[in-house]
């Protein structure tokens, strides 16, 4: 059981370091944001995850997966309301040169 | 039994915080100042509960990490809904 929890951790920081190295080096705000919204939800909830089946079966693994749950509904409605008062407010979306 | 890999974890994670308070202070728009800040804090809470497995009392740690959650997504979407139409997309 500990190796799934390892194996959980694992791939919840490598989520988590590509979608920070996708927030600092894409060109534009709308990718930027693309990265942290699908990376960043993907790598926490793995991480979480992979606590809880460390932990066992008890009230705090069910509060973790109350995080998780949480996180999944959250950070998609957050980054949604975040490009849309961006779009609103007027900031262009990045397109290749010669188009 | 995985006290020393939780070390490890805690270190990678306080690095990208770093790295996203690059992008914090440097961002050309407002709205990646506000992006930066939301990964922080959605890393923040992963910290926590780590924070809480090192110490050994997740019972308190895993609270706090739940109640910081709830504020950050709440106070992003208040933040962003008043930068709504401002038209300052060079600041």
């Amino acid at each position: 059981m500990k190796f799934v929890a390892l194996f959980f951790l694992l791939g919840g920081f490598f989520f988590t370091t590509v979608a920070a190295i996708g927030v600092i080096r894409f060109p534009d705000f709308y990718t930027r944001l693309h990265a942290s919204g699908k990376g960043d939800t993907l790598g926490v909830a793995m991480s979480i995850i992979g606590l809880a089946i460390y932990n066992g079966f008890n009230l705090i693994s069910l509060k973790l997966m109350f995080i998780v749950v949480f996180i999944f509904l959250a950070n998609p409605i957050g980054t949604h309301v975040l490009s849309r008062a961006a779009y609103r407010s007027g900031i262009k979306p990045w397109v290749r040169k010669g188009e | 039994m995985l006290d020393n890999f939780f070390v490890v974890l805690m270190v990678g994670l306080i690095f990208i915080v770093m790295l996203m308070l690059f992008r914090v202070f440097k961002g050309p728009t407002v709205f990646d100042r506000l992006n930066g800040l939301g990964v922080i804090g959605t890393d923040a809470i992963v910290i926590l509960v780590l924070l809480g497995f090192l110490e050994k009392r997740v019972d308190m740690y895993v609270d706090i990490a739940i109640s910081y959650a709830i504020l950050g997504f709440i106070s992003l979407v208040v933040i962003a809904k008043y930068l709504e139409g401002k038209g300052d997309a060079n600041s």
